[in-house]
């Protein structure tokens, strides 16, 4: 188990979180955390949307984008009272006004802005993938060394509602057996890109889409189901195969719009394998860890467990069962494994963001969980684009 | 979902008779004849489907696949097209949103009579018209996001009571207009007996019949060996269910189960059952985990359990010490918190078991 990335999870499965579908009980005290948003692209305004709707924990004071038709129109989103708007995020970060920031820039930026923040003393909700670069997270990991009093999450959302903190139990009690491979998919028909009103403004409005910024499908998608399984197994992968192209949209962009990683996992001795692609959409979003007693498949709201058919059938020596009525979503012998669909994401993570900010305690998704997610990403991405097997070094010093 | 064939154990197949030894081996063979003679060729046929929100299955002892799953689902479609409340056109549902109440059915009717005489002699602990508290206690089809309060609670209790319907031939009456049924309490023992009035037509009298943990079972399996049940156990964690806390054979009749360790949900820091008390508007909240009911039907055995839930242990033992034709299992919780489990006289195929 690697030491500090295991950390708190205890109080988490017992506490509020998993009881139903309600957020934890813990009920704000004293004034809202004042917070500012860092990038205010779709990420930043969507975060803006959520906090809205959490006003006795949040008051969003400060906005800041280098894009000025965006700060417009992020600053009418606010409904908590009166916010300042900024250009260069350094001055925001002179503000007195902010206690926590939220950085929602292109992944390139993530890590000189990331690191401003911290040593400006504020908390920082820092997007996915933490970085994009692995010396990068190494660093972060460095600097935020000592800072107890400092609270870094990192945006890894989906794995904060209570339906993938009840699959991480699952996993852990044995419910699914021996776990050895795992299949996720995020597709999409489409060239996902985001219109531009001016075609100066295509690098930074579609920087997705060009690998000086950003990791492409793999950092943007792929990197929650491998942080999942990081989290979940408390491990990362050591060898990473990976293959992919410009398949669908030969449209000048530079990330693969087709992409598949094989990742190794030695230690729980687990394959994983993660696709994203531009060119159908069937799939959707698809995430099957399978073990030798069942499977787990989610989608990022809802998921079902479908026990091997071999332990169906075998009842024991009883014909029929009695029992309280079993809710049952389909024919193939499923059960939900909880009984709602959840929120989305995002509310959860922000709900425990400020509870540990209140309680000055290492997130579930923290520095350490971010980088180990970040060098995955970074390594898989490092497998694709030279066409060579990669490994994981040990030299990288996480914990 | 296939119905399953599988060729009967080869219980017929003799020893070739011996030399100058034909007699005994004719009287085996004859006596054989006598015993299985009736049904030479009996092949289990299995049946599994969705209805309800849950599964069912059907296991039976035939010479040929005398009933379909076609059969088996169109029936159960039949049945939700009279009392479920998640078909906004059945009539259920149209009775509930009518003023004076609605011409019902076979189905609707049979349910509502036996619902009505199973509320009185409960003395009003299961009602068909409870429909209103499951509703504002966050049990219905559409979920309430508040818990109501002591006034809210008191007003709905003015539409809630079985003297507030009345069945004239087969129209079903509302004395007040807010009144809405759910016979949810009912209704799943019995499609479970119709589903066996089914089999009997075609003859067939070995089986049992399970639909969301209700069963009906008749006659036996191959070898006069009886139907085996298990009772659940109750960790309600259907991912990682608990072994069976019993495992019993009832012989003919049906078993029923109720229980409030699946369906629940959470309230200011306690868990409220999904079962109401009619006469208080609140939910039950008692020493009760699960009542396992035998009868011999499942529309009486389903009509009760639920009731039995809300009397408690004690009121439940002394009212089936009564009843000859009826027993219940029932796992309850101890005032020390430990989960203890006791059983009436009459609760048939139970092997009373040192711990």
């Amino acid at each position: 188990m690697e030491r500090r990335t295991f950390l708190k999870n205890t109080g988490l499965l017992s506490g509020g979180l998993l009881i139903g579908n309600k957020l934890s009980a813990l009920q704000p005290a004293g004034e809202p955390i004042k917070i500012a948003v860092i990038g205010c692209g779709d990420r930043g305004t969507g975060i803006m949307n959520i906090l809205n709707g959490m006003p006795e924990q949040f008051r969003i004071t400060a906005l800041c984008d280098v894009l000025d038709f965006r700060l417009t129109a992020a600053q009418k989103l606010v409904k908590t009272g009166t916010v300042k708007t900024y250009i260069d995020y350094k001055k925001l970060l002179d503000d007195k006004e902010v206690d926590a920031v939220i950085v929602a820039v292109p992944l390139y930026l993530h890590y000189p802005v990331a690191a401003d923040v911290i040593r400006s003393g504020r908390h920082l909700y820092l997007e996915k993938t933490m970085t994009y670069t692995i010396d990068q997270a190494l660093d972060l990991v460095t600097l935020m060394h000592g800072r107890n009093e400092q609270v870094l999450q990192v945006g890894h959302q989906y794995r904060y509602s209570p339906l993938y903190y009840r699959v991480k139990e699952m996993i852990h009690k044995g419910y699914l057996g021996k776990v050895t491979q795992v299949d996720c998919r995020w597709d999409r028909n489409g060239n996902w890109r985001r219109p531009v009103p001016n075609p100066a403004l295509e690098r930074a409005i579609n920087w997705r889409m060009y690998r000086e910024y950003s990791g492409g499908l793999v950092a943007e998608l792929l990197s929650h189901q491998i942080d999942f399984i990081n989290w979940a197994f408390d491990t990362h992968p050591q060898e990473f195969f990976a293959t992919g192209g410009i398949d669908v949209f030969k449209d000048g962009r530079e990330t693969y719009d087709n992409v598949q990683l094989m990742l190794r996992y030695p230690d729980p001795g687990l394959i994983g394998n993660f696709g994203a692609m531009c060119g159908n959409a069937h799939d959707g979003y698809l995430f099957k860890i399978k073990g030798t007693l069942g499977t787990v498949s989610l989608l990022t709201d809802q998921g079902m467990f479908y026990p091997e058919k071999k332990f169906l059938s075998e009842k024991g020596t009883v014909d029929g069962v009695t029992g309280a009525t079993r809710i049952v979503w389909n024919k193939e012998g499923g059960t939900p494994i909880l009984p709602e669909a959840t929120k989305d994401g995002t509310c959860y993570a922000f709900n425990d963001f400020y509870q540990k900010i209140k309680r000055r305690e290492l997130p579930d998704s923290n520095v350490f969980t971010g980088a180990r997610t970040a060098i995955s990403v970074h390594l898989a991405n490092q497998a694709l684009y030279s066409q060579k097997v990669c490994s994981w070094d040990s030299s990288y010093k996480i914990g | 979902m296939e119905v399953l064939q599988q060729p009967y154990p080869e219980f017929l197949t003799l020893p070739a008779p011996m030399k100058n030894n034909w007699l005994p081996g004719i009287v085996v063979l004859v006596l054989l004849c006598c015993a299985f003679g009736k049904q030479p060729s009996l092949r289990l046929f299995e049946i599994k489907g969705y209805a309800q929100g849950t599964t069912y299955s059907i296991v039976y002892y035939a010479p040929d696949s005398l009933v379909s799953q076609q059969q088996t689902d169109s029936l159960l479609q039949r049945f939700d097209k009279s009392v479920s409340l998640y078909l906004p056109q059945s009539l259920i549902c149209r009775f509930n949103r009518s003023q004076k109440g609605i011409r019902v059915d076979d189905v609707f009717r049979v349910l509502v009579s036996r619902a009505l005489q199973i509320s009185h002699a409960t003395g009003g602990l299961v009602d068909p018209t409870v429909k209103p508290l499951v509703d504002a206690w966050g049990f219905g089809v559409f979920k309430s996001d508040h818990e109501p309060g002591k006034e809210e609670v008191k007003n709905l209790l003015r539409q809630v009571g079985a003297n507030k319907i009345r069945l004239e031939g087969d129209f079903l009456y509302k004395t007040v207009p807010g009144v809405q049924l759910d016979l949810n309490g009912i209704a799943q023992g019995y499609s479970v007996d119709l589903l066996a009035d089914l089999l009997e037509r075609h003859h067939i009298h070995d089986y049992l019949i399970e639909l969301g943990g209700e069963l009906r079972i008749k006659g036996h399996k191959p070898g006069n060996e009886p139907f085996r049940v298990g009772i659940e156990g109750i960790s309600g964690d259907d991912l990682d269910p608990a072994p069976m806390r019993q495992v019993i054979e009832p012989g003919d009749g049906a078993i029923t189960t109720s229980g409030n360790y699946r369906k629940h949900h959470e309230a200011g820091g306690k868990q409220v059952s999904h079962l109401m008390d009619p006469l208080t508007g609140y939910p039950v909240q008692n020493e009760m985990i699960s009542v396992t009911v035998y009868a011999r039907d499942a529309i009486t055995a389903d009509g009760y359990d639920n009731g039995f839930m809300a009397m408690g242990l004690q009121r439940s033992l002394a009212f089936l010490a009564k009843r000859k034709d009826m027993g219940a299992y029932m796992v309850y919780r101890r005032p020390d918190g430990r989960i203890a489990d006791t059983v009436s006289t009459f609760f048939k195929g139970y092997q009373h078991k040192t711990e």
